[in-house]
Order: structure tokens, then C-alpha cells, then sequence
């Protein structure tokens, strides 16, 4: 019997690696915890289901907010019948638009700026300014000039994405050696030579790390921006579920959010970087 | 082409350059004149801050200068361009480029067809013995096999003259060894014009045909030793009992040491 588990033990240690394994179970824990814990209020009653529902409520919601939903074509054209994957669809969409339009508005200023120091010198001070207004600050600002509706929480994500890739591509520049960049000159290259072949890949670890940062940032102020300036979106389904005591509606919007933003993390930052920065031996691992 | 015309010339070569802190013009060089010709491999030592880099990175086009002329194939230097292929001191291949595209950077940058690239890639990579590492990153790589493919990367891409800023001083003794006699087979393999700034005297007299010694600052030239050794001959273990080899380094030597001094009591 030992033996028997024992061996199962190995193989699935075989299966997923020892390293990963560890991982897996440690990351989950705490998740699990919260799950018991979320689970013994139903049971045992503590909080009543006004506040916490019971987790079968929240699954339940799923089916209930997409119960009219007429079909395909419904789905996809983001019908408001199909309640939920039209809130999740344009929060998603609008993510997306701004990374497309942000994220590499941010790169090219700020590979520019790291390279110049007139430009630096130029930029970096309204990049302060616009660093020390938090993006749903510009909420109440955006709502008069654009009213309530995408353009107003696209405008919200690039402010917040925008700047915060402009100074870590920036910095990025100005931390790769100024070697790599004589010899890509010495060998006859351009100045465009040397943007792509030494400034982006030079600045990658820091690029990364803004792409993190203004993902994760950018995802927190849409929330915040659909609440208020939005008409769909899971900001909205939350704020407005809220104000119909639909508790277990803003549970699975809560929800929602966090799993998609893990997922654009854990399948497209991560392998971005270990594709690039871990291949190139540019940043320190622990084994 | 004929071998007595001069690959690499400069001609009165005088050089300031504002301190970095005080912003006072320090006087790096004084009236610089050299011939380099086709095949020959010209060695500079010097004290400290007697202008030798400086006098490399003007060579290299990286720092503009106003006094002199400097030219290469009769083109007078205005910035860096292929015709110079450098060997930095610091690991200055790409970290994220394969040994292979390090190796070929400079043809890619030529647009060379991919196929006559990866032919020449091949050729240098063998030549410099790093067959087997093409696809490896520079992380992966020891000290020395990254100053190997410092020195494949510059030779692939067939500059006229080949400058090298210290080279080998950030590697281990033993690697240094082994690299000072891998880069004399492939100057006798390649004849390639080659300019070698190092503050090692032996360094300096095992590698080259002629040695040029500079002052203490501003850097003026102040001795050439001829070290008439073949090739052939060059190897640690049959130098050490070189006469000639001996002499040459002592000479070089003695020649530094005094500016040495000078440059100490100032």
C-alpha cells in the first residue's frame, strides 16, 4: 500500500516536474483556504448570503446572466441578452485596444526619450505630472469631454498604460551598455540598426516589467473607469449588480476579473519572458 | 594592391578632451604619426592614461577629433564604418544574439545573402574554435570563448584594419595565454592588419612585429621596437627563449617603466 503510493508519488512528480509541482500545490493553498473558509460561512451561517453568498450562487449566476442568450451570432455581436460574455467580451476588448495602442506608443517614446537626453529632458517632466494623477482621477475629467462609454475608459487605460511603459522602456535604454551600441556603429550600422538591435532587446527586461506593471494597472483602472464612466464592461456588471443587491453578480464579476487577468500573465508576459530576457541570460533565476 | 602602401595612416595627430568632472581640456595626445601596413600587427603599450584609448576610439571613428588626419585605405576617418572592425575589452557581443548571429552581425548589416553569410559564419567560427557553441547565447559562454567570438565577429565581416582595445585583460592568466597564441596563428592565418593596444609589455612583444611605446600624458610616440620573429616561432614555450623576443621585451619594458615613473611624480 505505502509502495503503491509511493510510486504514484514519484510518477506524478515524473509527470510535472518535482520544481513545478512544489509550486503548484504552495501557489494553491491559499486559495483553497479562502475557498474553506468562503464554504464554512454558508455552513456554519456566520455572515448571512447578502453579504457572502454560498459559492453554488455565484456558479448559478453564470447560467442565469446568459440564460436569454440568443444563440452564436448573439454572442458574438455582444447582444445584451447574453449578459455575461458581453461584459466580459468588452472589458477584454477594450484591454486589448489599449495594449495594441498603448503598449507600443509607450516602447517607441520611450526608447526615444532614453536615448536623447534632450528629449529626456523635454518629455520626462510631464510624465511626472501625469504619474502623480492616478488614471481614475482623470474619470470624473474624461466623463465631461467624452461622456459615458468606451472611448472614456479607453482614455483611462492608455493614460495608465502609456505612461507607466514610456518610463520603463526608458530607463531600460539607459541601462544597456554602451558597448553593444559602439559596436553595432563600428560594424557600420545605422542608428536604426542600433534601435532595434541593441536598444529593444537591451531594454527587454524592463520593457517586461512595464507590461506587467501597466497591464496589471491598466486592468485595475478600467474596473474603476467602467464603474463610473462605462456603460458594459465587468466594472459595470459589478457597480450596477451592487446597487441591485445581486451579491453573487459582483462575487463572479470579482472573479472573473482576477482569473483573466492571471491567464494574460501566466500565458502571455511569462512565456514573453522567458522567450526572450531568460534565454538571453538577462536576468538572475533562483534554481 | 601593393604592400608598401600603408593601410592605416595618421599623420599629426593631436588630441583634447574636456575632464569629465572639472571640465578642464586634458591633453590626451601630441602629434601622432603612424603607418600601418597590409598584414603587419602593430602593438601600443603605454602608462595609464597616456592616450592609447583614446587614440583607439578616434581610430575607431567613436570620438570625433579636430588636430591631424587619420585615414584607412586613403579614406579620411569621420565616424565609425566597416572598413574598421574593433575587439572591445568588455564582452561586447550581443546577449541576445546566437554565437552564429554575432558572428555574421556584420554581414547581416551589409545585407549579405543568408546563404554566403552562413558560409562565412561557419569558416570563422571553426577558425576561431568555437564549432559546436553556433547556437549557443553568450551566457552560456566562458570569458575567453566570448573574446573568441568578439574576434570571429570582427574578422567575418573583413574590415581593412582590425583594432584591438585590451583585448584579453579581463580573462583569466591561463585563458590569456592560450588566446595570445590562437590570435597569432590567426593573424598568420588571416594577415590581417591589426593595430593591439594592451598594457602588457609581453602581451605587447609576444603578438607584434613592430611595438609602439607612448609617453605619459599627453601621449606622444616615443619609441618603436621592431620584434623581427616569424610567426611561425610565436608560442609561449619557444619565446620564453628567444633572444630576440627577450630583448625586445626588456627594451619595451625599460621604455614604459621610466615613463611610468614620470607619470607617477607628476
Amino acid at each position: 500500500m505505502t509502495t503503491a503510493v509511493g510510486n504514484l508519488s514519484i510518477a506524478i512528480q515524473r509527470r510535472f516536474g518535482r520544481q513545478r509541482l512544489r509550486k503548484i500545490i504552495l501557489g494553491s493553498i491559499p486559495f483553497a483556504v479562502m475557498i474553506a473558509i468562503w464554504h464554512a460561512n454558508t455552513v456554519f451561517d456566520w455572515l448571512p448570503p447578502v453579504f457572502i453568498p454560498p459559492i453554488g450562487d455565484v456558479w448559478e449566476a453564470i447560467f442565469f446572466l446568459q440564460e436569454d442568450c440568443a444563440g452564436f451570432v448573439a454572442l458574438v455581436m455582444l447582444d445584451n441578452s447574453c449578459l455575461i460574455t458581453t461584459h466580459v467580451f468588452s472589458s477584454v476588448g477594450r484591454v486589448i485596444l489599449a495594449a495594441i495602442v498603448g503598449l507600443p506608443l509607450g516602447i517607441a517614446f520611450g526608447i526615444l526619450c532614453g536615448m536623447s537626453r534632450t528629449l529626456s529632458k523635454f518629455l520626462e517632466p510631464v510624465g511626472v505630472f501625469a504619474n502623480s494623477i492616478s488614471g481614475i482621477a482623470w474619470i470624473p475629467l474624461a466623463i465631461v469631454w467624452f461622456g459615458v462609454g468606451w472611448v472614456t475608459t479607453l482614455f483611462i487605460m492608455l493614460n495608465t498604460i502609456f505612461w507607466l511603459m514610456f518610463f520603463n522602456s526608458m530607463l531600460g535604454v539607459r541601462s544597456v551598455a554602451k558597448v553593444y551600441e559602439e559596436s553595432v556603429l563600428t560594424m557600420g550600422g545605422s542608428r536604426w540598426d542600433v534601435i532595434k538591435q541593441v536598444y529593444l532587446p537591451g531594454a527587454m527586461p524592463s520593457i517586461i516589467t512595464g507590461m506587467r506593471m501597466s497591464m496589471g494597472f491598466g486592468w485595475r483602472a478600467l474596473i474603476a473607469a467602467e464603474m463610473i464612466g462605462g456603460d458594459s464592461g465587468l466594472g459595470f456588471m459589478i457597480f450596477t449588480s451592487a446597487a441591485e443587491f445581486k451579491i453573487e453578480e459582483v462575487f463572479l464579476g470579482v472573479i472573473f476579473i482576477s482569473i483573466i487577468f492571471m491567464a494574460t500573465d501566466k500565458y502571455l508576459l511569462a512565456p514573453l519572458e522567458k522567450w526572450t530576457v531568460e534565454r538571453w541570460g538577462l536576468v538572475w533565476r533562483p534554481t | 594592391m601593393n604592400s608598401m602602401t600603408p593601410k592605416l595612416v595618421v599623420e599629426g595627430l593631436t588630441h583634447y578632451y574636456p575632464d569629465e568632472y572639472t571640465g578642464e581640456s586634458v591633453h590626451a595626445l601630441e602629434d601622432i604619426n603612424l603607418e600601418l601596413y597590409e598584414g603587419e600587427l602593430v602593438s601600443v603599450v603605454g602608462p595609464s592614461g597616456c592616450g592609447k584609448s583614446t587614440l583607439l576610439n578616434i581610430l575607431a571613428g567613436l570620438l570625433p577629433y579636430k588636430i591631424g588626419t587619420a585615414s584607412v585605405d586613403g579614406n579620411v576617418i569621420h565616424g565609425p564604418g566597416p572598413d574598421r572592425g574593433v575587439v572591445f575589452q568588455e564582452h561586447a557581443i550581443l546577449p541576445w544574439r546566437t554565437v552564429a548571429k554575432n558572428i555574421g552581425h556584420g554581414l547581416e548589416i551589409r545585407k549579405v545573402p543568408q546563404a554566403e553569410r552562413e558560409k562565412r559564419v561557419q569558416e570563422f567560427i571553426d577558425l576561431v574554435g568555437l564549432t559546436g557553441f553556433e547556437e549557443k547565447f553568450p551566457h552560456e559562454l566562458s570569458g575567453g570563448m566570448k573574446q573568441r567570438c568578439q574576434v570571429a565577429r570582427t574578422l567575418c565581416a573583413d574590415p581593412v584594419v582590425m583594432l584591438m582595445d585590451e583585448p584579453f585583460a579581463a580573462v583569466d592568466a591561463q585563458t590569456r595565454i592560450t588566446l595570445q597564441e590562437e590570435l597569432n596563428r590567426i593573424a598568420m592565418a588571416t594577415h590581417k592588419t591589426i593595430l593591439f593596444i594592451t598594457h602588457s609589455v609581453e602581451e605587447a612583444a609576444f603578438l607584434a612585429d613592430r611595438c609602439l611605446v607612448f609617453s605619459a600624458r599627453p601621449g606622444r610616440l616615443k619609441e618603436i621596437v621592431e620584434i623581427g620573429i616569424p610567426r611561425e616561432q610565436r608560442n609561449w614555450t619557444a619565446m620564453n627563449d628567444n633572444a630576440i623576443f627577450i630583448a625586445a621585451r626588456d627594451r619595451i619594458l625599460a621604455s614604459v617603466r621610466e615613463e611610468v615613473s614620470i607619470a607617477v611624480e607628476e
